[in-house]
């Protein structure tokens, strides 16, 4: 049985933030603060809203598949 | 040369980590097109399906209106069957344009997460790359030499 594309997505992204931890654990720097104010922020708080949406999306469309079985 | 402070292996993991991300979650939005496609088709095949049944059920009105019995027929099944058919084949299409809404809504956010994915997030993992260089040759340069 295939998964939801958001439930994949959510899992990946949970994945790299557990990467991400792991690397901030002993990179403590500017340059730490600096990536992590320029990439790593924007990007898991653009992933969750994105895979929010795509949640979402699916949602409807289950619903209409199943809205429109007579 | 930068200076950074950090574990090396820890750095190269979360490089390789977010360069599996980009391709995963490249999979998961093409899976989501995907997934906005079949549902279309779907309900397209639905309302075409409906929209023959209600035809059929029209004629079948017609067909007993037109009866050439003397008395007049009693048509009431075939024009409650026309009814049911049309509530149906209403029900398809008013689906089919909230789907199209908002698969329509959710076009842009998805657009700029691609962007994100095909231009910031490399933009990332070569920032990163060049602090695990940077990271490497501060170690290959003997103590006492910095």
């Amino acid at each position: 049985m295939t998964t939801r594309p958001d439930r994949d997505g959510d899992e990946q992204l949970s994945l790299l933030g557990t990467a991400w931890e792991a690397a901030a654990q002993h990179w403590q720097d500017e340059v730490a603060r600096q990536f992590d104010a320029d990439h790593w922020t924007p990007l898991a708080q653009r992933s969750r809203a994105y895979l929010g949406a795509l949640g979402t999306l699916l949602d409807v469309l289950e619903t209409a598949e199943r809205e429109t079985e007579f | 040369m930068i200076k950074v402070h950090a574990d090396l292996h820890a750095l190269k993991g979360f490089h390789e980590a977010l360069v599996r991300f980009r391709y995963a979650q490249r999979d998961v939005a093409e899976r989501g097109r995907d997934e906005i496609e079949v549902t279309r088709a779907s309900l397209a095949a639905k309302a075409s399906r409906w929209q023959a049944r209600l035809e059929q059920c029209q004629a079948e009105l017609d067909a007993c209106r037109a009866g050439d019995g003397e008395e007049a027929a009693d048509c009431s099944a075939y024009a409650r069957a026309v009814e049911l058919t049309s509530e149906r084949l209403e029900h398809v299409r008013r689906w089919q344009q909230r789907v199209d809404l908002e698969a329509a809504e959710f076009g842009g956010p998805a657009s700029a997460y691609l962007d994100l994915l095909e231009v910031d997030l490399p933009r990332a993992e070569s920032q990163l790359l060049a602090i695990i260089a940077s990271l490497e040759a501060a170690r290959r340069v003997p103590a006492g030499e910095t």
